[in-house]
């Protein structure tokens, strides 16, 4: 029996038993185009019970006890020998060595990719037992309390955001597919969306089946395009030279670079869930964060601005450049939930 | 389709010849005779003392840990100088010394109560309050009020704004003015674009260039996105303000002659979304002071921003301490210790590469209050006489010097927004948005 054969018996079937109408994958497919529209977005941070594995020292310290720690005698000194010092210290960063110690991630095992093909003394293992993965933000941010699930005021601040936020609303739509099983070339075209998300009567579940306008007002300098192929129901996307995701937790619009970003989803008809990873340009990522977080919001995770820039510094893996003398970029995972989504261009070409 | 005008006894057409359509109409309401209404170039009618000084307010203002500002009718702005930080904006713990101590001024210094004569009589809204020393000062719905050093002409509002602010915010001085002349149902509110007229719930007002008060074309389809503002039966035609009937039964407000819309694709508060459909634009009651010639207009991905001839964003540097008298830090007469510290590690010439003066072209003169050219001495940040040699000649929004971001290479770049203490809000640099269609009603 073909599968086309299959599929449409097994719809008949569904709606005689049931009177519900149950849409197998292909069927959702409109001139082979589908689309999905973010609704998580966190760095990939494996974590055991406690960090025993990871972090067997400890959490980091954050702004709160460092400046405890560094200025005991507070009521002595000035705004300038303490307060901004501090402040100084964040937004003028350096790669000079730390004055506190900075507990790095200690396990083997992250989540991530394999960036560059190849399996270094650097390189974590994938918990399925793959090797190679470059994942070196999550070694700089995975014993950062801010930065783990699920109670870190970052994981939870900056997901809620991607929700919440219209300006962090981006997309990507598949074209070219024959089947959300398996096409060894489809296109990935990546746009921002310019509308709220379809949500269940909570606000904060995001449904599929939504609609989402393309944001060229504002957002063309976003939109990016790629190729890839999907295996056994998994998208595994070329890298894209430089992806651009606009993300703004507190007001602040900002955004993150990625150089060689690619995806890989896990793909059904109502979501597509995965990783996006590749490698984050380090000054970016320092300066979204510190942009939208302030110095007390950073101190509520224990976040460091002034230690982090060091750790990401320190072990930025790629992008090496000449005339500075060190890496730019370092390399990351994130995890990523996408809802199906239609699709509608203003200027009303790829519109499904 | 012409829609007959209900003018409900007012003419309009001769009544608009007796309009100023670039202020906003007030309600006269009773004050003191000492007090009168000074028309200022962003923040419509405030009341001013008997030399054209604006009277402020220091509204009482949450802050990360406690309340700054004055709760109705207890004076807070006194004469000592304040030495030490209150510990508000945490991490930061209360007790640290504040910079330059033996330049610091104290709140009345900066703020001189207004003081009420011991004959002053009461009226209305405005009372007397007594300060600690016995010396009566007036008060407006309570607020104990103020004039700011920094206002040096009739009308400036240099001191403060009637701008909206954020909870991280320092507690600002506010100037208090009279009551719009709006019907029930409506709002105005101070943006960098204007005064923009919305309806109570924030909604943003619209005009289409097709209507007139006695023609309307948006009809039919055109009701699918646009909802007309319609008044309650009782409402009369006053001052600027007029009715029309759509259909019987049905009026619509009319504001200068053009009768007024919301759009329902809006999609946030105080939106300029539906600006965007040819022939309708937002509805001002007085439109922001222009800017210099030689500034443009820049889309970045989260909206419009002013820049300079070159496309490049233009910022403003804010500053509060964190006093228990909130004083601010981001004029050029106010300690530089903060801006210096944000913008160069402490360093000038750091602040030059980092964060330049917008420059101000040899030909180019002040434009209005608003936007004015000063003189800066780079390496202090002070204000300097224009003879001095290395001094710069740079513009300034409000007498604060505006500045270029370093980090931008690109028109519509914003890479320096948010840089500095609570997202550029006490002691850091912000954008100067002319659009907001994603940060909750920034402008």
């Amino acid at each position: 029996m073909s599968r086309l054969a299959y599929l449409t018996i097994s719809m008949a079937l569904t709606f005689w038993s049931t009177g519900i109408s149950v849409i197998a994958d292909e069927s959702i497919l409109r001139d082979g185009k589908i689309s999905y529209v973010m609704t998580d977005l966190f760095w990939s941070v494996y974590q055991t019970s406690e960090g025993n594995q990871e972090c067997p020292r400890g959490y980091n310290d954050g702004p709160r006890e460092q400046f405890e720690k560094l200025f005991p005698a507070h009521e002595y000194l000035t705004v300038e020998e303490t307060q901004l010092k501090q402040e100084i210290a964040t937004w003028h960063p350096n790669a000079d060595p730390e004055e506190f110690e900075f507990f790095e991630v200690e396990g083997e095992l992250s989540w991530g990719l394999n960036l560059d093909g190849e399996v270094g003394p650097n390189d974590f293992v994938h918990p399925d037992g793959s090797v190679g993965i470059d994942n070196e933000v999550y070694r700089a941010v995975g014993c950062i309390i801010g930065f783990r699930g699920p109670d870190g005021v970052e994981y939870i601040f900056q997901n809620k955001a991607i929700i919440d936020r219209v300006y962090n609303r981006m997309m990507i739509q598949l074209a070219d597919v024959d089947s959300l099983e398996n096409d060894d070339s489809v296109t990935v075209n990546w746009f921002r969306g310019m509308d709220r998300l379809l949500t269940d009567a909570t606000g904060q579940k995001a449904m599929s089946g939504g609609t989402q306008r393309i944001d060229r007002r504002w957002g063309e300098s976003l939109i990016r395009q790629s190729t890839g192929k999907i295996e056994d129901g998994i998208l595994t996307t070329d890298p894209i030279d430089e992806l651009v995701i606009p993300w703004m937790n507190l007001s602040v619009p900002s955004v993150h670079i990625f150089r060689d970003a690619r995806l890989q989803l896990n793909l059904s008809s109502e979501q597509a869930t995965g990783l996006l990873a590749g490698y984050a340009d380090v000054d970016t990522w320092y300066y979204q964060l510190i942009r939208n977080d302030s110095t007390h919001h950073l101190s509520n995770g224990q976040i460091s601005g002034i230690s982090l820039y060091k750790a990401l510094r320190r072990l930025a893996d790629a992008y090496p450049d000449a005339d500075l003398g060190h890496n730019t970029a370092i390399s990351t995972a994130l995890d990523i939930k996408m809802t199906q989504v239609y699709v509608v261009d203003p200027l009303e070409e790829n519109s499904e | 389709m012409y829609v007959a005008l209900v003018s409900a006894g007012v003419f309009l057409n001769s009544h608009a010849a007796e309009i100023d359509s670039s202020t906003e109409a007030f309600l006269e309401i009773p004050r003191p005779a000492e007090f009168h209404v000074e028309i200022t170039e962003r923040d419509g009618p405030v009341f001013a003392n008997s030399n054209g000084k604006t009277l402020y307010k220091w509204p009482l203002h949450k802050l990360r840990n406690g309340y700054s500002g004055e709760p109705p009718g207890t004076p807070m702005c006194y004469d000592e100088v304040v030495t030490v930080t209150a510990g508000f904006m945490s991490p930061y713990p209360p007790g640290i010394k504040l910079p330059e101590p033996e330049e610091r001024l104290s709140c009345t210094e900066l703020w001189p109560p207004v003081v009420a004569k011991d004959n002053a009589e009461e009226i209305g809204k405005w009372t007397v309050v007594e300060r600690r020393d016995g010396s009566k000062q007036w008060a407006y719905e309570e607020q104990p009020l103020y004039t700011s050093v920094r206002d040096h002409f009739a009308g400036d509002v240099i001191g403060g704004s009637t701008r909206r602010y954020g909870g991280d915010s320092p507690a600002y001085r506010v100037p208090i003015g009279p009551p719009s002349q709006l019907p029930p149902g409506f709002a105005v509110r101070t943006t960098t674009v204007g005064r923009m007229l919305t309806s109570d719930k924030n909604e943003s007002i619209y005009e289409f260039e097709g209507d007139t008060a006695a023609i309307i074309n948006c009809i039919n389809a055109c009701l699918n996105n646009w909802r007309p503002v319609v008044a309650p039966a009782l409402a009369r035609a006053q001052g600027e303000w007029d009715l029309l009937e759509r259909s019987p039964g049905v009026r619509q407000w009319v504001y200068r002659g053009k009768p007024l819309y919301t759009h329902i694709l809006d999609t946030k508060s105080w939106s300029q979304q539906g600006s965007d459909v040819p022939g309708w634009t937002n509805v001002f009651t007085q439109r922001a002071p222009s800017f210099p010639q030689s500034f443009t207009v820049q889309s970045s991905i989260a909206g419009d921003v002013l820049a300079d001839v070159n496309g490049r964003t233009i910022y403003v540097y804010r500053c509060g301490e964190d006093s228990i008298d909130q004083l601010a830090c981001d004029h050029p007469e106010d300690t530089q210790i903060y801006r210096l510290a944000m913008c160069g590690a402490g360093n000038p010439a750091k602040c030059l590469q980092h964060w330049p003066y917008l420059i101000a072209g040899a030909n180019e003169t002040s434009v209005n209050r608003s936007w004015r050219i000063i003189t800066i001495d780079p390496k202090t940040g002070r204000l300097a006489s224009n003879e001095g040699e290395g001094n710069l000649r740079v513009w300034s929004y409000r007498d604060r010097p505006v500045y270029l971001f370093g980090g931008d290479s690109r028109p519509g770049d914003v890479n320096g927004g948010g840089t500095g203490e609570w997202r550029g809000q006490r002691n850091g640099l912000k954008a100067f948005w002319l659009r907001d269609d994603f940060m909750n009603g920034i402008l």
